[in-house]
């Protein structure tokens, strides 16, 4: 059965109150929420190439009426953050159907979410200064010493223009209070943001909970290289832990600490 | 409960970022940048990402007013535009169109631009029409 | 600009950015210089301000304020000395070289290091990394323009670009960054007080003739004031009437003390806005406007794409789209006006405007389309003066350096200059009410380099009082070396340390009209608490 199909039944039979596909508009795959009232745009829905993170307008959707059966086209990207965004209590599991998709296959999984996986060309300019994305952070640590590391994350942070997109298009970021927004922590209205603070108290925040979906750098207008940042912080979780955020329903090693890290669902935004 | 995403542009700087409201029941919930805009490519600054914020404040204007002794009153808008149509035919007889400038503005759309000097020109008669270009 | 954003990433080979603080002005254009950069484009930076963008330079340059056409004429001085000019474009497609080769041979390095305080192997280093690769793309904003020199740093800047044949090639050009979202509309829609449309000028009667007819009226064959003169024409008693669409001349305009006594003798003032601004507080009526993402429209951006914007939501509480409150005012008026929807008037205004005739509604999508677009068929055009100049041979400007209106004195030692910073806009009508805006920076302040924060004993955020020939503020001090010492910069957004109190409105271009917001002498003293 096609997914229009799929969709149209899952409606009709009150399975999900709304389903988040995508549609096709002048040329342009945006997301939408298809729903009963208007079951004429199915014939629009589409998987998209671009990838939106559909599970945080879930979470939107969720803070308005929280009983809201939701039903997601969803890639592994997608079903990680959920499972995260579920262990998280951001999102009950009974209320949310996810529809698997295939959608782009490449050569290191067989079932993979993107193409972010592929290698990508990285300017000469920055290869000359030694961050490569061709380069896995293992390589990239194994053959680089303290210092080298160093000046490469402080070139690539010079850049940054504190858009906060990283953050806000992040399917795991939902703290009502962003510590990157704490004056004790990051002076405000400096441009670049504090070196290297600010981008470290994201990376630790990363720590356990990134899904490494590359939503981040896709949208870092300095394209800084934050999915191979946040993918070394998980790669210690995953050695001290043995832990990999969104793999699974198991609780993050990080609620260990104490019941208070396990925020409650709550607004975004005052 | 209804969601849809909206395209539009970013209304801040010239640059011109594609952006995509997320509207949940009727309000602008956020800002996107569109993945695949030619001008942006998904990317957007700090204004941009915050643009809905704006459009949302409590501070917005929400209906024509009128000042009378120094006070502002809420008016209806048939009030508001004959009051201000009055004053400015008035202008307009005793000191000539000329008396009478338009500053347009680099805000509001090509459209509303468009009518905004011909109301100068045709409506006014006066080719004092000039916005913030300079500033 | 003359050429395309995307230009800069895809074919550029050197990028020169000149009075432009673009990632905070214009962060994604910025985003492209730095990719074009990250793949073996050459950047350079000439800027008063040590802006974040000369972090990443190949070669970044400070020049005194206000020394812009001497800097200019010192690289084209050194340009054509080296025989590093395109002489076969010239001869094709330019005029007036010899004039221009004239007065550019006074400008020696010595001459020119002693006006911009740039060493003269810097200035030759420039002129040679922008010179000897092509198509080199030149950037630039309001530090080129808001100055009494405005127009001849500008004609400057085409002087340089068409000496090295970087003008009517993809990845060159003299590319103006727009600092509002449709700067560029406005203008092409005639909100200009000399043409209508696309640049038909009111005093050519054919012009007149064709929208007399369109518009079935008389109309005057007598260019307007510009906003500028407007305002000493109000303070003249001359100008009565004031209508204002979206715009906040308050803080926006220069000399905030003289501005105030003008508008007090308006007999009637009219704003539309979408807050009530510090202009739209003094006026008699208030029109309440439908904002962005509550009606349709379309912007022009700074690279000529002209989009579409689309309605998301309902306007909030009684507001009105502001082309339905201009169609009711007009008729009120007794000028009729009745469109049932924005592409009405689209339609009408496409049909007077030869650079925007093959646009639709249907044609512009989401991508949009850059004038000129004349037929339903033609894609649009990504960079203009293609194998010929708009006005056929591209005209050399020969110009000599002139002083700021204002140089530092014994009363006014320091020189002020201002600008934006990245968490806000403009007057701040837009971006102080939004909460992550607001949060990112709360006031105003004043950068202070750190050798005049010790002279004068000023620690950060200690109450500085700034003093001009026109008036007084007070602001916090930054302390940073982001301005050069016996400078301070100003951030414009905040009404409660407005900059244009200490603006002068009497320094402006003359052809331009524009004011000198990035040169003022100013006194500045430590307040004790």
């Amino acid at each position: 059965m096609n997914i229009t199909k799929q969709v149209e039944q899952l409606l009709k039979q009150g399975d999900v109150d709304i389903f988040l596909a995508y549609r096709e508009l002048d040329g342009h795959l945006i997301p939408h929420g298809y729903t009963l009232d208007n079951l004429e745009d199915l014939e629009n829905l589409k998987v998209s190439q671009h990838r939106y993170s559909l599970e945080k307008v879930a979470t939107h959707l969720t803070e308005k009426k929280p009983n809201l059966k939701i039903g997601i086209v969803a890639r592994d990207c997608n079903q990680r953050a959920l499972n995260l965004l579920y262990t998280w209590n951001q999102l009950s599991p009974e209320n949310i159907t996810p529809l698997m998709v295939n959608c782009c296959p490449s050569q290191t999984r067989n079932h993979s979410d993107c193409t972010y996986l592929e290698p990508k060309k990285t300017g000469t300019f920055k290869q000359k200064k030694g961050i490569d994305f061709n380069e896995n952070p293992r390589e990239f640590m194994d053959n680089n010493d303290n210092g080298q590391r160093f000046s490469r994350w402080m070139y690539e942070f010079s850049k940054c223009i504190k858009c906060y997109g990283c953050r806000n298009i992040c399917p795991v970021c939902f703290c009502t209070d962003c510590s990157l927004e704490n004056p004790d922590l990051v002076e405000p209205g400096a441009l670049p943001p504090e070196i290297p603070i600010f981008h470290l108290v994201r990376a630790t925040h990363m720590a356990g909970r990134c899904i490494d979906c590359g939503l981040c750098e896709d949208a870092c207008p300095a394209e800084i290289p934050l999915r191979f940042l946040y993918r070394e912080m998980n790669r210690i979780v995953s050695d001290v832990f043995d832990y990999t955020p969104g793999a699974g329903l198991e609780k993050s090693p990080f609620t260990i600490i104490g019941n208070e890290v396990t925020l409650e669902p709550r607004p975004m935004d005052a | 409960m209804n969601c849809k995403f909206v395209p539009s542009v970013c209304s801040y700087c010239g640059t011109g970022c594609g952006v995509l409201f997320e509207v949940i029941d009727g309000k602008i919930n956020s800002t996107l940048p569109l993945k695949s805009h030619p001008v942006n490519q998904g990317k957007l600054c700090i204004k941009g990402w915050s643009l809905h914020e704006y459009i949302n404040s409590y501070m917005r204007l929400k209906a024509p007013l009128v000042k009378e002794n120094g006070h502002f009153q809420k008016a209806t808008w048939d009030e508001a535009i004959t009051h201000a149509a009055k004053n400015f035919n008035r202008i307009k007889e005793t000191h000539g169109p000329d008396a009478i400038g338009v500053l347009v503005s680099a805000k509001v759309t090509n459209e509303e631009n468009y009518l905004a000097q011909k109301l100068a020109r045709a409506a006014i008669g006066t080719n004092n029409v000039d916005h913030c270009a300079r500033l | 600009m003359t050429n395309s954003i995307e230009e800069f990433e895809t074919h550029s080979k050197v990028i020169f950015v000149i009075g432009s603080n673009t990632t905070a002005c214009h962060p994604l254009i910025a985003s492209r210089i730095i990719k074009a950069k990250e793949n073996g484009a050459k950047l350079i930076v000439a800027d008063p301000r040590n802006i974040q963008l000369s972090r990443y330079a190949d070669f970044t340059v400070h020049q005194r304020l206000g020394s812009d056409v001497a800097l200019l004429n010192g690289m084209m001085h050194i340009i054509i000395k080296n025989n590093w000019h395109d002489q076969a474009y010239i001869e094709q497609r330019c005029e007036d070289f010899e004039q221009l080769k004239e007065t550019l041979h006074t400008y020696t390095p010595t001459m020119v290091e002693a006006i911009t305080g740039i060493a003269k192997k810097d200035i030759t280093k420039m002129a040679e990394l922008y010179a000897t690769q092509s198509p080199a793309a030149l950037l630039y904003a309001m530090g080129i323009t808001q100055h009494t020199t405005g127009v001849d740093n500008v004609k400057s800047c085409c002087n340089l670009a068409m000496l090295c044949g970087n003008v009517g090639v993809a990845g060159g050009g003299v590319n103006p960054l727009r600092g509002q979202n449709n700067v560029q509309g406005a203008c092409d829609m005639g909100g200009l007080p000399n043409v209508f449309t696309g640049y038909q000028p009111v005093a050519d009667p054919k012009a007149r003739e064709k929208f007399s007819q369109a518009w079935d009226c008389e109309l005057s064959d007598t260019p307007g004031m510009t906003i500028t003169d407007m305002i000493s024409a109000i303070e003249e008693g001359k100008i009565k009437g004031l209508y204002v669409i979206g715009e906040n001349p308050k803080l926006s305009d220069p000399d905030k003390n003289h501005l105030d006594n003008a508008f007090k003798k308006l007999d009637f003032l009219i704003t539309e806005d979408i807050f009530l601004t510090e202009s739209a507080q003094i006026a008699d009526v208030v029109f309440a406007s439908a904002s962005l993402g509550e009606r349709e429209g379309t912007f022009t951006n700074t690279e000529r794409r002209c989009m579409l914007t689309r309605k998301a939501v309902e306007p909030v509480g009684n507001a009105l789209p502001d082309w339905e409150i201009i169609s009711r005012f007009s008729t009120a008026l007794g000028y009729e006006m009745n469109y049932d929807c924005p592409s009405d008037i689209f339609n009408e205004m496409t049909s007077l405007t030869k650079s925007y005739q093959g646009m639709s509604y249907q044609r512009l999508g989401i991508d949009g389309l850059q004038w000129p677009c004349p037929t339903p068929e033609h894609p649009g055009t990504p960079y203009l003066h293609k194998n010929i100049f708009t006005r056929g041979k591209g005209k050399f400007h020969a110009i000599d350096y002139k002083d700021p209106a204002e140089l530092t004195c014994e009363d006014y030692p320091m020189l002020m200059t201002t600008g934006r910073m990245f968490a806000h806009f403009h007057t701040g009508t837009m971006t102080r009410v939004s909460t992550s805006l607001d949060s990112e920076q709360k006031t105003g302040y004043v950068e202070i380099n750190p050798k005049d924060a010790r002279r004068l004993n000023i620690n950060t955020d200690d109450m500085i009082l700034l003093t001009s020939r026109r008036g007084k503020i007070e602001a916090p001090a930054r302390i940073t070396d982001s301005v050069p010492p016996n400078n301070i910069f100003l951030p414009i957004h905040f009404g409660e340390n407005p900059t244009n109190v200490l603006t002068s409105s009497t320094a402006f271009d003359p052809i331009a009209k524009i004011p000198e917001f990035k040169v003022g002498a100013v006194k500045i003293e430590k307040l004790i608490a």
